[in-house]
C-alpha cells in the first residue's frame, strides 16, 4: 500500500511536471517574479546579518570612550599628560594610549592602517589576541618592539607569504624593519584586514610623534552602565577634547545602515508580491480549459485529492526554483559583487570602509524566515483556490 | 447481472428552485457481454442515465447495483474508486486533453493507481498497436485525424481493462465511415467480453447488427411500445 502510494505521488508529480511545461510561459513568468522577490529579500537579509556580524566585531574593540583633542574642527595629537588629569574621575578603570594612523604605501599605492598600543596595558577583553589566525600578541610585562601583527590585506600587499620581516618608510624616508609575529583571522576581516598592530613605542618612531603625545586615548571603564556620566564628566574636565562614547558609535553605525526600517520594507513589499502572484492566480485561475482538464481527469477516476496534488506539485516545484534561483544569485550578488544593487542604501557603511568584503553565513533561521515570507504565501495562493476544482463536477465532462 | 437499476430516479437540485426531474422509475439490467443502446431525444435523461452506471453520481432514489456494488448512499470516494475499476468512458467530442501527447491521454487513467511508467508504456503500446495508431504515441492529441483521436479515445477507455464500456453519443460529431469503424470496434470488443453501453439517437448505431437491445428513454422514463 505504501509503495503504491509513493508510485501514484511520483505519478501526479510527473504529471505537474508536464503541465508546468506545457504552461511553460506563465510558469517562467512566475518563477522569474517569484525568483527577483526571493533575491531581494535573501540579498538583503546576507547584506544586513553580514553587516551587523562585522559591526559586532568593531565594536567589541572599540574601547568604551576614546578621546581626541581637536582643533579647529580637526583631530590632532593629545598630551599624554591629559589621561592624569582624568584620575580624579570616579568609574575609571584605565586609560591607555594609542596611536592610530593611516600610512600610504607610495609603491603598491595602498592605504594601510597603523594601530600602536602599549599591548600589554589594555584590560582584559579588549585585547585583540582572541583574533588571531597565527601567532601571539605580547603578554602583559612583555614590552618587546619592532614586531608587528598584520591582517591578510597586508600579507598579500607586501608579498609576505615566505618570509616574515617588511619596512615601513618613517616621513624622513629611512627604513623602519618589522618582524611579522602573528595575523589576523579573516573572519575579523572589517576591522583587521588593512591593520597593522604595532608596539605603541614603534609606532611614535614610524609616523615621528613626538613623545608624550598620541593620537587618542582609550578609556575603560569599570562599569559599562556609567559609560555617559563619566563620558560627560571627561568633557567637563578637558574642553577641547572630543569625546566619544560605544553607544555612540553604535547608534551611528545602526543609522548609517537603516537597514531595521529596510527590512522591514523589503518584507512588506515581498508580502506584497505574493499577494499580487495570488491576486494574479486567482483571477486566472480555472479557465474553461482547466475545467475541462479537472472534470476529464475525475470522470477518468482522479479524485479531488489528486487533482489538489498536482496543484500543491507545481507550486512546490515553482517556489523550490525560485528559492534556488534566488538565493544563489543573492549569495553570488553579496559575496562576489558586493551588494552592488544596494551601494546606494549601503553608501555610508561604504564610505567608512571602501573595500568591503562581505561573508555572510547561511543560517538555517534566516534561509526559513525567507522561506516563510515566500513559500507559504505562495502556497497558500496557489493550492486554496484549487479547491475550487473539487467543485467541478465530473458529470461535466458528459455530453449534454 | 453486471447492471442492475430499479426504480432508480434522479432529480438534480433537489428541493431548490432549479429542481429537475430527469430520470423516473427506471429498471433496466445489462448482462455481461452484450451491448445495448440507449435511444432518445436530446434531453430525455441518456446521459443521466450513463452517468449513473458509470457511477459518477448515486441515484436520488432507487437501487443501482453496478459489478455487484450498490451504489445508493456509496460516499464520492468509493464510487470514484469503484469508477476507475470498472467503468471505461467515451465521450461525445471524446475529451481528448489535446495539448498530452497520445501517449499521456491514453494512460492518464492509470496515475491515480499508482501504475509504474513503464507498466503504463507498455499497456498504452499494446492498446495503440491493436488500434494501428503506435506511430502516434508521442503526437500531442491536438494535432492527429479523427479518425486517430477516436482510437485513442475507444483506447483509454480500455487501459484499466474495465468490464464496462459506456459510450455518449460517440458518433454525433462523425461522418458515417468514421461511425460505421466505431461501430466495428465496439463489435470486437464485445466480442471479447466487454459489456457496452451507448447512448445515441443515430440510426447508423442503434440499427447496427450489434446492439443486442435498444431501450428508447423518454422524458426520464423508460418507453414501451
Ligand atoms: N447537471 C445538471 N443540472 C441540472 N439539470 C441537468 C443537469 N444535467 C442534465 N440536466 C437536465 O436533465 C435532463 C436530462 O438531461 P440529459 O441526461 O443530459 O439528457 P440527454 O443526454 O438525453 O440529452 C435535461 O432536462 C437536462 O436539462
Ligand atoms: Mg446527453
Amino acid at each position: 500500500m505504501a509503495r503504491h502510494n509513493l508510485e501514484k505521488q511520483l505519478n501526479i508529480l510527473e504529471y505537474a511536471l508536464s503541465s508546468l511545461w506545457r504552461h511553460r510561459l506563465k510558469s517562467l513568468s512566475v518563477l522569474l517574479v517569484f525568483g527577483a522577490v526571493i533575491f531581494l529579500l535573501a540579498s538583503f537579509q546576507m547584506v544586513t546579518q553580514a553587516l551587523s556580524d562585522k559591526a559586532k566585531q568593531v565594536l567589541v574593540h572599540t574601547p568604551e570612550i576614546t578621546l581626541q583633542k581637536m582643533s579647529a574642527g580637526r583631530q590632532e595629537a593629545i598630551p599624554l599628560a591629559y589621561g592624569d588629569k582624568l584620575a580624579g574621575i570616579f568609574g575609571i578603570r584605565r586609560v591607555v594610549p594609542r596611536i592610530w594612523g593611516y600610512y600610504f604605501d607610495e609603491v603598491r599605492l595602498a592605504n594601510y592602517t597603523v594601530m600602536g598600543l602599549e599591548v600589554a596595558e589594555m584590560p582584559e577583553g579588549a585585547r585583540l589576541d582572541t583574533t588571531l589566525a597565527k601567532g601571539t600578541m605580547p603578554r602583559p610585562g612583555d614590552d618587546a618592539q619592532g614586531w608587528a601583527v598584520i591582517g591578510y590585506s597586508i600579507t598579500n600587499a607586501l608579498d609576505l607569504a615566505g618570509r616574515d620581516t617588511f619596512s615601513l618608510f618613517r616621513p624622513d624616508l629611512s627604513l623602519k624593519p618589522f618582524v611579522v609575529r602573528g595575523e589576523f583571522s579573516r573572519d575579523t576581516d572589517i576591522l583587521t584586514n588593512d591593520l597593522i598592530v604595532m608596539n605603541l613605542a614603534d609606532a611614535r618612531d614610524l609616523f615621528a610623534i613626538p613623545a608624550g603625545l598620541v593620537t587618542d586615548l582609550c578609556v575603560y571603564v569599570a562599569n559599562p552602565t556609567e559609560i555617559e556620566t563619566i563620558a560627560k564628566k571627561i568633557s567637563e574636565t578637558l574642553p577641547g577634547v572630543r569625546v566619544l562614547t560605544r553607544p555612540q558609535i553604535q547608534k551611528t553605525y545602526q543609522v548609517v545602515f537603516g537597514w531595521r526600517s529596510g527590512f522591514g520594507s523589503i518584507c512588506l513589499l515581498s508580502a506584497l508580491a505574493a499577494f499580487v502572484i495570488l491576486a494574479w492566480d486567482k483571477a486566472s485561475g480555472l479557465s474553461p480549459e482547466e475545467r475541462r482538464e479537472i472534470a476529464i481527469l475525475k470522470i477518468l477516476g482522479w479524485e479531488t485529492s489528486d487533482i489538489l496534488a498536482v496543484r500543491f506539485w507545481e507550486s512546490v516545484i515553482v517556489s523550490g526554483l525560485a528559492c534556488l534561483v534566488g538565493m544563489t544569485a543573492a549569495y553570488i550578488h553579496v559575496v562576489y559583487y558586493a551588494a552592488s544593487l544596494f551601494r546606494p542604501v549601503l553608501m555610508g557603511w561604504s564610505v567608512l570602509r571602501p573595500n568591503l568584503h562581505l561573508l555572510p553565513r547561511l543560517a538555517a533561521g534566516d534561509i526559513l524566515l525567507i522561506l516563510a515570507f515566500t513559500v507559504l504565501p505562495y502556497l497558500a495562493a496557489t493550492v486554496i483556490p484549487a479547491w475550487r476544482s473539487a467543485t467541478v463536477p465530473a458529470d461535466s465532462a458528459l455530453g449534454g | 447481472m453486471l447492471i442492475e437499476l430499479s426504480q432508480v430516479s434522479k432529480i438534480y437540485n433537489q428541493g431548490r428552485a432549479n429542481e429537475v426531474r430527469a430520470l423516473t422509475g427506471i429498471d433496466l439490467t445489462v448482462e455481461q457481454g452484450s451491448m445495448v443502446c440507449l435511444k432518445g431525444p436530446s434531453g430525455s435523461g441518456k446521459s443521466t442515465l450513463l452517468a449513473i452506471i458509470g457511477c459518477i453520481f448515486p441515484p436520488t432514489s432507487g437501487k443501482a447495483a453496478i459489478a455487484e456494488r450498490q451504489l445508493a448512499r456509496l460516499p464520492d470516494r468509493f464510487l470514484t474508486l469503484h469508477r476507475r475499476e470498472t467503468i471505461g468512458f467515451i465521450f461525445q467530442r471524446f475529451n481528448i486533453l489535446p495539448e498530452l501527447t497520445v501517449l499521456e491521454n491514453i494512460t492518464l487513467p492509470l496515475l491515480p493507481l499508482g501504475v509504474a511508467p513503464k507498466e503504463r508504456r507498455q499497456r498504452a503500446h499494446e492498446l495503440l498497436e491493436r488500434f494501428g495508431i503506435s506511430h502516434r504515441a508521442l503526437f500531442p492529441a491536438g494535432q492527429i485525424s479523427g479518425g486517430e483521436l477516436q482510437r485513442v479515445a475507444i483506447a483509454r477507455a480500455l487501459i484499466n481493462n474495465q468490464p464496462i464500456i459506456l459510450a455518449d453519443e460517440p458518433t454525433a460529431h462523425l461522418d458515417t465511415t468514421l461511425s460505421r469503424e466505431f461501430m466495428a470496434i465496439m463489435l470486437q470488443l464485445k466480442a471479447a467480453g466487454k459489456t457496452i453501453v451507448i447512448a445515441s439517437h443515430d440510426p447508423l448505431v442503434f440499427e447496427h447488427p450489434a446492439i443486442d437491445r435498444t431501450v428508447t428513454i423518454q422524458d426520464g422514463r423508460i418507453h414501451v411500445p
